[in-house]
């Protein structure tokens, strides 16, 4: 998995902590420093990183880091915890129930994998009993609607959209009524690629939540991102209510810490995972196996139900 | 902050402790404007090489010292070694009888299908025609996406649906803009991660059977610590899988969604300083127009500020 190079670093920050037999300040200074540039290299946002830091220092006493103590379990568990805690805005997000209507709206930067993200949505929930359906509320991009189209008659999920209507607001508006009179109980709505510095798009963002009222909203991030998921995703919770946080391709080779970055911004759970083009890539999000995962399994394990 | 303006008017010749602190401080900053974790690593610790044993004029601040060493080194970086005339290569490909080809690469959703289009509008302006190969034959819409860009700009575009050969397709494609005389094929390419093999493997079957006169590598300025390596490994890629004695590798870079980073313009160094390849155009927007040549001096001040 792509996310274990990180790990790699931290567990060998870790073991050559442990081999200083006696661990004052400067030792722990070390280890946090080569967390830190880990962290960094996986794209974390630099004010996490230091908050990070700062939090690490505090929760861990170097007395406690003296002999007769596991000084790595200490360590271990004190890093372990700040990137759980990053993951975990404490609350779970919505999910819809079987038989009660519910719409949901996805969002996010141009090209993080929304559209692609929709349909792969909309089976998991099929397969579950729901009856899902897509309505493309795209009218930007060329060709938005053939894709959400193409996938979803291969997918065999009704999608509502036009070619020749060009308001968002006024496709949402009647797609979610339509697909309402038809009994669907899932109702997702795509939308265009979008981002903060540009206001019209945004405003026309908040008109799209509004008319379609929303469930839940989810945020689309794209695993790849650098030092900018910060603002995009904090500025699109500014925006609208944004409840949950898909991350895509994460079949590709970045560390994902962008996306962490992104979860502290919206204080929303990352609910799935995109794992590859095909609809079927797509996997439930939990967050500790996700950090085991992270920090490169091995005795990282023990912590997972504490 | 009050460490980077720390004087060392009266020292005669730096020491490398002299520049820690102003070194973190700068290294900080670029790591803010979301450059590679390695890459700030690697640009400070060649700014100290330069610097330490140098004699220190005097009254100056070692961090403006540090600042001006670093300006140097990414003018240096930035200003391409390699410098490609699209246009008057067009001209020459023309006299020869043949069109130009570029290939658009990189992975998924970074933009190489709008900035294709951006490019296709900006050759039309300087009087080339153009026509546009749907090379991406797998994403669904892929086709649709490039054929109401060919409407919209009245290029000519070549298609053969979905599930053929792309390198197949951009063959064929070729043939029929020899025959219409047409100037340039801009040949769209589906996205693949750089770790895909089977993937990769077709990208460079579809290079090496069309020999393209120059194979763009798309990335976007909101990628992190992964854009060098997905630079660097479509590099790789490309001489390792391919069947030919002389594989190609990229030749330029277009660096898209430039305009939703603000300031944090990492992106646009890292890729320059690990591959060498010259960013040729910047997409900046989301219309025809929004395509700009790099301006290095507003990165380096984005950069530093
Ligand atoms: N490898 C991989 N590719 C993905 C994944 N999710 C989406 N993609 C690809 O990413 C590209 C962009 O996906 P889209 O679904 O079109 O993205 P979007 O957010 O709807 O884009 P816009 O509507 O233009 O903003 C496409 O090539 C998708 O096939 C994933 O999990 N893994
Ligand atoms: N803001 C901004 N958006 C851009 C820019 N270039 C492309 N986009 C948007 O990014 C999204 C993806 O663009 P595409 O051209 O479809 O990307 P692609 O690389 O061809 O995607 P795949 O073929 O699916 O891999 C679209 O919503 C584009 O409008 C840019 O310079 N700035
Ligand atoms: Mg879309
Ligand atoms: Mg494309």
């Amino acid at each position: 998995m792509v996310l274990t190079e990180l790990g790699g670093q931290i567990s060998s920050a870790l073991q050559k902590m442990s081999n200083v037999t006696v661990i004052d300040q400067k030792a722990l200074q070390e280890c946090i420093n080569e967390i830190n540039r880990a962290l960094l290299q996986a794209d974390v946002s630099f004010k996490l990183v230091q908050t990070l830091a700062t939090n690490i220092k505090k929760t861990v006493n170097p007395d406690d880091l003296a002999a007769g103590h596991n000084k790595r379990k200490i360590m271990q568990q004190a890093v372990f915890n700040e990137l759980c805690g990053l993951l975990d805005p404490g609350k779970p997000s919505y999910t819809p129930k079987k038989g009660k209507q519910c719409v949901v709206m996805f969002v996010g930067l141009q090209g993080s994998g929304k559209t692609t993200t929709c349909t792969k949505y909309a089976q998991y929930y099929r397969k579950k009993g729901f009856k899902p359906s897509l309505v493309c509320a795209d009218t930007f991009r060329a060709g938005a609607f053939d894709q959400l189209k193409q996938n979803a008659t291969k997918a065999n999920i009704p999608f509502f959209g036009s070619y020749t209507e060009t308001d968002p607001v006024a496709i949402a508006q009647t797609g979610v009524e339509n697909f309402k009179k038809e009994n669907s109980d899932l109702i997702i709505v795509d939308t265009s690629g979008r981002h903060k510095q540009e206001a019209s798009l945004f405003e026309e963002m908040r008109q799209v939540s509004e008319v379609t009222k929303p469930d839940l909203i989810i945020f689309v991030m794209d695993s790849s991102i650098g030092q900018a998921a910060f603002d995009q995703a904090q500025a699109f919770k500014q925006s609208v209510p944004v409840g949950a946080v898909i991350i895509t391709k994460m079949d590709g080779h970045a560390k994902g810490g962008g996306a962490l970055s992104a979860v502290a911004a919206t204080k929303s759970p990352v609910i799935f995972l995109g794992t590859g083009e095909h609809m079927d890539e797509f996997e439930l999000f939990d967050v500790k196996p996700f950090v085991s995962r992270l920090l490169g399994m091995g005795d990282w394990s023990g912590f997972m139900d504490k | 902050f009050s460490s980077l303006i720390q004087s060392v008017a009266g020292k005669a010749v730096i020491e490398e402790e002299d520049l820690a602190p102003a070194l973190k401080g700068l290294k900080d900053r670029l790591l803010v404007k979301n450059v590679a974790q390695e890459i700030t690593d690697e640009l400070s610790s060649s700014v100290a090489t330069s610097l330490v044993g140098k004699k220190m004029a005097s009254f100056t601040r070692i961090s403006t010292t540090v600042q001006k060493a670093m300006e140097e080194a990414l003018v240096r970086i930035l200003t391409p070694k390699r410098s490609i005339d699209i246009l008057r290569d067009v001209h020459a490909a023309k006299e020869q009888g043949r069109p130009y080809v570029v290939v658009f690469c990189g992975v998924n959703g970074v933009g190489k299908s709008t900035n294709l289009a951006k490019v296709g509008y900006w050759l039309m302006q300087h009087n080339v025609s153009v026509m546009m190969a749907a090379c991406d034959t797998f994403r669904s819409g892929a086709v649709e996406q490039l054929r109401t860009h060919a409407n919209r700009l009245q290029i000519s575009l070549f298609q053969r649906g979905y599930e053929k050969d792309p390198a197949l397709v951009a063959k064929e494609a070729i043939r029929e803009a020899i025959m219409n005389k047409i100037d340039v094929v801009l040949v769209d390419t589906a996205g693949r991660m750089q770790d895909n093999e089977p993937l990769m493997r077709a990208l460079a079957k579809l290079v090496h059977m069309n020999n393209p006169d120059l194979v763009l590598f798309v990335g976007e300025a909101l990628v992190g610590n992964d854009g060098v390596d997905q630079l660097m490994k479509f590099n790789q890629k490309l001489v390792d899988l391919s069947t030919s004695a002389t594989p190609r590798t990229i030749d330029g870079i277009l660096l898209t969604k430039f305009d939703t980073v603000d300031d944090k313009v990492g992106a646009a160094l890292s890729m320059v300083y690990k591959s060498g390849a010259p960013i040729m155009f910047l997409g900046c927007g989301q219309t025809y127009t929004d395509l700009k040549k790099l301006n290095v001096k507003s990165i380096i001040k984005s950069l530093l500020s």
